[in-house]
């Protein structure tokens, strides 16, 4: 039995009896010219590394000076978004310190929905989770106190430590260059 | 509308609300009014007038409050500004600092709205004045080192045993290391009271825990959950290795020449073939007893150079020195 690459189409052919060469060249003449067959196709890999980048467009996007330096500026041009002590040598809870920021920038973001002028900041003294964020004026001051209150509340039981939040207030994003 | 459900108190706040603007049915609904009665009015009093567009119209047109980085004085109490750690506010902090990477042909970017002085860990609550205070306040709880311990001699002599124990500080909710269980005993042999037996028998039954350079015996413990325990543990273990080497077993006197220590020149082969040539050096003709032959000979000053330097080359190995002892110690010996 000769394989079959396109079942629906040249199932027939195999129906016949022919010659095993004849059926050959047709099974190859119809690969040529079966194009909406279904076949794998694969393509080169695209190595660009897209992580964390803005791409530089027409000059007219206002871009902080978070997002238009590149992750591998870390340490270089770049500190660190959050710091604790988990990622030294012979240290634990990395992970969980990991994914408690996680938690922690989602839950900020969706509660001070478009207020955040730049991402934020943790840190985390001894038992002390400290969060720093700038903020645009948006809302009305007490709203910021009741929202920062409530955030303090909800995740200090939340992770069973003292939460404090510092924020500073901006007029406008501060700009750094336009991509 | 809504009207009667709020308190009598917010009426008055409702009707400035509802006066300005039909299309404005944003109330506010906190309970602290104090706050919003003094915003909230001005607020509307500006907003006369202005066009209603969307989400611009919720923008309030705050006045801009001076920094109070301009109301300071030069001589102030930084203590009381930086009282504990805090992260970067430029508006507190009156220095014309900039961070980060310029841009081309520019400046680094200023301190207002500047991230990269927020990341980094600041000093300013720890400026000399504030260390100074520190100290003054601690003070009343610290007692004074005794007088009398003025040296390391001292306090080894009055101390001889020393425990270590490491605590462990990170960030995080929790404070539990398990490393901290960990301790290290370390005794000077030469404190204790043992005599060569008792010596040689706790030093054989600890082991590498003994160091030899120093007479040192440490014994770490971090078998148990709590540190209490594992000191417990630990002076226990050198109770035990006292008291056991005092004692003598029954099978100990089965000690073999291939158990000691350390070499004895007496009864080994060395002397046994060091007196047998010595007799065959002798002359023939004079029968003396054995036994005060040996005597004589091993009285000889020779023989004990000689027993002192196979002693020494056994015991601490192949130097120069011991080299060139043994050298001479046999010329002598066979009158070369």
């Amino acid at each position: 039995h000769s394989v079959c690459y396109n079942r629906n189409s040249i199932y027939h052919f195999i129906d016949r009896a022919e010659k095993p060469h004849t059926v050959c060249r047709q099974l190859n003449s119809t690969l040529w010219l079966n194009v909406g067959g279904r076949s794998i196709h694969s393509s080169a890999v695209c190595c660009k590394n897209r992580a964390a980048r803005i791409r530089v467009g027409k000059g007219d996007r206002p871009v902080t000076y978070e997002q238009a330096l590149h992750p591998h500026q870390i340490a270089h041009r770049k500190g660190w978004l959050s710091q604790h002590t988990s990622n030294l040598q012979g240290e634990d809870g990395a992970a969980d310190r990991t994914v408690e920021d996680l938690f922690i920038r989602r839950l900020i973001y969706g509660t001070f929905h478009g207020c955040l002028a730049d991402e934020l900041v943790i840190k985390r003294r001894g038992n002390l989770l400290v969060i720093c964020a700038l903020m645009l004026q948006k809302l009305p001051p007490h709203k910021y106190y009741f929202l920062v209150g409530y955030t303090e509340e909800l995740l200090s039981h939340f992770y069973k430590c003292p939460v404090k939040m510092e924020i500073q207030m901006l007029e406008e994003k501060s700009v750094y260059k336009y991509l | 509308m809504a009207a009667s459900t709020f308190c009598p108190a917010l009426l008055p706040l409702l009707r400035i609300n509802c006066k300005f603007n039909g299309v404005y049915t944003r109330i506010s609904l906190n309970r602290r009014a104090a706050y919003s009665l003094g915003l909230t009015a001005s607020n509307g009093v500006e907003r006369q007038g202005l066009p209603e567009r969307g989400n611009q119209g919720q923008r309030r047109q705050r006045r801009a409050v001076e920094p109070r980085t301009e109301r300071m004085t030069v001589d102030q109490d930084w203590t009381a500004v930086y009282p504990t750690a805090a992260s970067f506010k430029p508006n507190s902090v009156p220095l014309p600092v900039r961070m980060g990477y310029p841009v081309k042909r520019g400046v680094p970017p200023a301190k207002k709205g500047n991230l990269e002085l927020i990341k980094i860990p600041n000093f300013l609550h720890l400026t000399p004045e504030a260390i100074k205070k520190h100290c003054e306040a601690l003070k009343p709880f610290c007692t004074e080192w005794p007088a009398a311990l003025d040296s390391d001699a001292k306090c080894e002599e009055h101390f001889p045993i020393q425990v270590e124990s490491k605590a462990y500080v990170s960030a995080g909710p929790s404070l539990r290391n398990p490393n901290a269980r960990i301790i290290t005993l370390t005794v000077k042999l030469s404190s204790l009271n043992l005599d060569e037996h008792a010596r040689k028998k706790l030093i054989r039954l600890s082991g590498e825990r003994y160091n030899k350079d120093t007479d040192t015996l440490t014994i770490t413990t971090d078998s148990c959950p709590m540190k209490q325990q594992n000191y417990d543990y630990a002076m226990y273990l050198l109770t035990v290795l006292y008291h056991e080497s005092w004692k003598t077993e029954a099978w100990e006197k089965e000690k073999t020449r291939a158990d000691m220590e350390e070499y004895v020149w007496e009864d080994s082969p060395s002397q046994k073939n060091i007196l047998e040539t010595l007799l065959r050096m002798r002359p023939l003709g004079e029968k003396e007893e054995e036994g005060e032959v040996r005597e004589e000979l091993l009285g000889r000053v020779e023989v004990q150079e000689y027993k002192d330097s196979v002693t020494k080359l056994k015991n601490e190995g192949e130097t120069e020195t011991n080299m060139q002892q043994y050298k001479e110690a046999v010329k002598k010996l066979l009158n070369i």
